[in-house]
């Protein structure tokens, strides 16, 4: 029984991962043998090195952004008595459920008006607070007992401090998934930064990738894999690397 | 300094950030949309800006292209979501208990879902053209090529079958962690009690995973509605607008045809149909508890 | 903790300096923001020789992409980040003369209109609004190789609508997996200037000389059926794909562009092809028609530096720069006339072709509209292909839509 589940799994994961190989091979297939002549074309006609700080650029502010802030707003939603909060929360929720895309025109206007089009502000600020963070957040410290707090705050610590300094330390698994789910969806987000931007530096990975297959009138198979493999390779090396802590996190949010 | 602070109590220091660009990014774009939604709008032409009322709404009815990206993005959602979940609870039934290398196998599962949409479908693209390694293999089988993308009959399946693809490991990997929370000593009854292995995932893993099912769907539909960077890169709607979605129809009226009010429109019909189907969604697979989990890409 | 009151009188006055300098640097010299297409290695260059030549002049060049350039540009003019000077196609430049924001570049026409190509598409209601670069034809690419495994003259490529049915018929049935004849389909920008190469030889046009609608007349409708009598030996796909199989030896012919030249002798040095000229009806009707587009500059009147765009625009497209731009880029030809007599152009067998090529070649009709028009004709034609309807029904669709989007662009 376990040697049938294995086999089919590993059928399965050979179905995952052939096109991925084929998309790696035909990246090194050049006229004239195998080569990493391909990398280098590309590597020069991105810039995918701009691209690629501009990405981490905008992970690390996307992510820090939503450390802070979804914790305050979550933390605040679980603990305290507001006026309206269950309303607020709800909203919080209704957001959730919106495609963005609903707010794309207004939100281009918007930018615009503000002379923040093809800036990193325009890439980050939009982003800084996702109200699914706050809804984790919210679910996680609920679970948490009070008496920590509570003892902080007979101590005389301020809001803030108990915070930042007693709350956020028993945060570490929720924040795992918040922090995985932001750097995901930013890392890998291309409708928003490829309206907002126009200049190629300001471009992200997957804009930039994007841009290369569309730039001459037609492009090379090898040179596109090889883009395409260029603009994976830093997430995919991270999740090796963070891979048990990654699907560890996600096991530690969902189960608690 | 002290003082200084308390002036507003804490949660509203707390709630700020987020209220602040909640309400500038979105309240206000939200609002915006809907008074454009009431307008003839050409960027180029602010000044010829006129109100038109509810002919923007009306033009919904009439427009066939409209129409055939409603169409395509219910199938999208209709072929996609339940196979994925459907795929996504088998394999997380394989990856039950102790089995050997089961970290290499869940790594290997959960890797498309870390690549960016944009990544995929290029490869993808290449993938099933005529040269490409989808057909080279079927001809090693003998059978005749085909161009997937191509062919307006087969160009949505193709996609469908991508996203699947992209999408299955993470949500088995989600379904995978909530199943871990189902205590052994469940299993070990319906083994006592001689449940096949049918019968175990019927009465005992699927029950207590409803929850965790209602979520992966809910999450799904709603990023399976707004389907657009797939067929941007791979088809741009074609062919005969067999690929052409809401999104991309949105995408379309407002940045190549300039016509803001009218895309403001679409956009809304979006969210609406999205909000009905998730809905829906939750409905069938409604349970008392909350389900916290990582939202997909 | 506090700064002290001097230390941040001391900073503020900093930061004012800091700004008067920016300022006056700014003053001093003017910065020309430049859209283009072409990869930075070969405009730069170009630009750097302008920047030489005009030391109070900075250009800031920025790289666009053919298939989504259209919708960066229209947004940045929405929201007031568009550049200086810009690169349009030819197809996309009327809507722009249309909604008023180019600058008038008349006089300049005047001086020029002899000397160049190519002004069809930057003219509007007796205005000129545009300045013709570079340009290029659609020719035949044909595979010398498989016109001899295929008992054919690889000498002599087919000149009649009716040889290249039999070269196709011919070469299609060799085997599987190698075909006659390239199709495009299910992409934009790209099947109507394949299609239109036979509509406009056999006599045929989207509007007649008084504007009237003509998509839909016999000789049209000829065109297309003859389209549709080559697919049964024909790969119909997407441009790379049809690139590809040509570059693997795996396609016969195909009606492509000068980017294959260059693709080619990199990554196939070995490939024996040649071009040819668009075959026509028969050899005592019609004509070598294809479709040519042509790259122009613009300069957007919302600029700071029409001067200094101006400058760069004639600079760029004068012929010595538009000659290096061509010969680096490898897929296109200078609008100057001068391009014609140029042995530098004129002694390469395969691009004397497309020389030759672009002086029975067309462009599309000068309409606002066009770029819808243009999707209309490609549902004709791929709705035929696909054997959804019969032809004739397609193209009076066509016809009539393409009616409809001319009803919205009212004469300003």
């Amino acid at each position: 029984m376990r040697l049938v589940r294995m086999a089919l799994l590993a059928l399965l994961v050979a179905v995952m991962a052939y096109p991925l190989a084929w998309m790696i091979a035909t990246s090194l297939e050049t006229a004239e043998g195998p080569s990493l002549r391909y990398y280098g074309e590309v590597w020069q006609a991105g810039p995918f090195d701009r691209y690629f700080i501009n990405s981490l650029a905008v992970a690390v502010i996307v992510l820090l952004g939503n450390i802070v802030c979804c914790t305050m707003a979550g933390y605040a939603f679980a603990r305290f008595r507001i006026r309206g909060g269950k309303f607020l929360f709800l909203l919080v929720l209704s957001t959730i459920m919106l495609p963005k895309q609903v707010i794309l025109v207004p939100l281009y206007i918007l930018m615009q008006k503000m002379g923040l089009i093809d800036t990193y502000w325009a890439l980050t600020l939009p982003f800084l607070v996702d109200p699914f963070n706050i809804f984790l957040i919210r679910q996680y410290v609920s679970t948490l007992p009070a008496d920590c707090e509570e003892a902080a705050r007979i101590d005389g610590a301020g809001e803030f401090t108990i915070l930042f300094r007693v709350v956020f330390p028993m945060l570490k698994p929720v924040l795992a998934v918040v922090a995985i789910h932001t750097c995901l969806t930013n890392w890998n987000s291309f409708l928003f930064p490829f309206i907002l931007t126009h200049s190629s530096n300001m471009r992200t990975l997957p804009v930039g990738l994007a841009m290369l297959s569309q730039g001459a009138h037609s492009i090379d198979w090898g040179h596109l894999m090889a883009g395409a493999v260029i603009s994976a390779l830093p997430v995919v090396a991270a999740f090796l690397v963070l891979q048990r802590r990654i699907i560890g996190g996600l096991t530690a949010g969902i189960s608690k | 300094m002290a003082t200084r602070r308390l002036v507003l109590p804490p949660v509203a220091w707390f709630l700020l950030p987020w209220a602040a660009v909640y309400a500038a990014f979105f309240v206000f774009p939200f609002v915006f949309s809907f008074v454009l939604a009431f307008l003839d709008y050409n960027p180029l032409n602010v000044a010829g800006t006129r109100f038109v009322g509810t002919e923007n709404f009306a033009r919904l009815f009439g427009d066939s292209a409209f129409h055939g990206a409603l169409r395509n993005t219910v199938l999208f959602v209709a072929g996609t979501v339940p196979v994925t979940t459907a795929a996504a609870l088998g394999l997380a039934a394989l990856l039950r208990g102790a089995i050997p290398m089961k970290g290499v196998f869940k790594a290997a599962l959960f890797l498309p879902s870390i690549l960016s949409v944009v990544v995929i479908s290029l490869l993808f693209k290449l993938f099933y053209a005529p040269g490409g390694a989808l057909n080279e293999f079927l001809a090693r089988l003998g059978i005749e090529g085909h161009g997937w993308l191509t062919d307006p009959r087969t160009a949505l399946p193709a996609i469908m079958a991508m996203d699947v693809w992209a999408a299955v490991g993470y949500y088995a990997i989600v379904l995978d962690a909530a199943r871990t929370s189902i205590p052994d000593s469940l299993y070990e009854a319906a083994e006592l009690e001689g449940a096949g292995t049918w019968a175990t995932f019927r009465h005992v893993t699927f029950p207590l995973l409803k929850p965790a099912i209602a979520f992966v769907l809910v999450i799904n539909t709603i990023r399976s509605f707004q389907v657009f960077v797939e067929v941007l890169v791979m088809t741009q709607g074609g062919p005969l607008g067999s690929t052409n979605t809401l999104v991309l129809y949105l995408y379309d009226t407002a940045f190549r045809r300039l016509d803001y009010g009218y895309a403001s429109v679409v956009a809304y019909a979006v969210f609406l149909l999205s909000g009905i189907f998730s809905i829906v969604a939750m409905r069938r697979f409604r349970s008392e508890t909350a389900v916290e989990g990582a939202r997909p890409l | 903790m506090m700064p002290s009151r001097g230390a941040r009188l001391v900073v503020a006055a900093a930061v004012l300096a800091l700004v008067a300098c920016a300022k006056k640097d700014a003053s001093d010299r003017a910065v020309v923001h430049f859209w283009q297409f072409w990869d930075l290695a070969v405009i730069q260059p170009l630009v750097d020789e302008f920047e030489a030549q005009n030391p109070e002049v900075d250009v800031v060049v920025e790289q666009l992409t053919w298939a989504t350039g259209l919708e960066k540009i229209q947004a940045a003019l929405a929201s007031g980040t568009q550049p200086d000077l810009c690169e349009l196609g030819s197809t996309w430049l009327p809507r722009f003369s249309y909604e008023g924001v180019l600058e008038d570049l008349t006089t300049v026409y005047e001086a020029e209109r002899d000397s160049f190509l190519m002004w069809e598409s930057a003219l509007w209601n007796g205005r000129a609004y545009g300045l013709p670069w570079v340009q290029g034809s659609r020719v035949l690419f044909v595979n010398r190789a498989l016109f001899r495994r295929a008992g054919l003259d690889p000498d002599r490529p087919p000149q009649t609508w009716d040889e290249l049915l039999t070269a196709s018929q011919k070469i299609g049935e060799l085997g599987t997996g190698i075909y006659g004849f390239g199709q495009n389909i299910g992409e934009r920008y790209v099947l109507y200037k394949k299609f239109m190469a036979f509509a406009w030889g056999n006599g045929g046009d989207v509007f007649d000389e008084s504007g009237t609608v003509v998509l839909n007349s016999p000789a049209v409708l000829e065109a297309l059926e003859f389209y549709l009598k080559l697919a049964p030996f024909s790969l119909q796909e997407k441009q790379e794909v049809l690139d590809q199989y040509f570059k693997t030896g795996r396609l016969g012919m195909q009606v492509s562009g000068a980017w294959n030249l260059k693709n080619y002798k990199l990554e196939a040095p070995d490939l024996d092809y040649s071009v040819a000229l668009v075959p026509k009806p028969s050899a005592d009707h019609g004509s070598h028609a294809s479709f040519a587009g042509a790259e122009m500059l613009v300069v957007f009147k919302a600029s700071k530096h029409k001067d200094a765009a101006v400058a760069l625009a004639r600079f760029l497209q004068a012929y010595p720069q538009a000659k290096k731009l061509s010969i680096a880029a490898g897929s296109v030809f200078p609008a100057d006339r001068a391009a014609m007599n140029d042995s530098d152009f004129t002694n390469d067998p395969r691009v004397r072709v497309f020389v030759e090529q672009s002086l029975t070649s067309r462009t599309t009709p000068a309409h606002p509209g066009w770029i819808e028009m243009e999707e209309a004709i490609d549902r004709a034609v791929e709705e035929s292909l696909y054997g959804r309807r019969a032809p004739r029904w397609c193209l009076d669709d066509a016809a009539k839509e393409v009616q409809e989007i001319a009803a919205r662009f009212p004469k300003k």
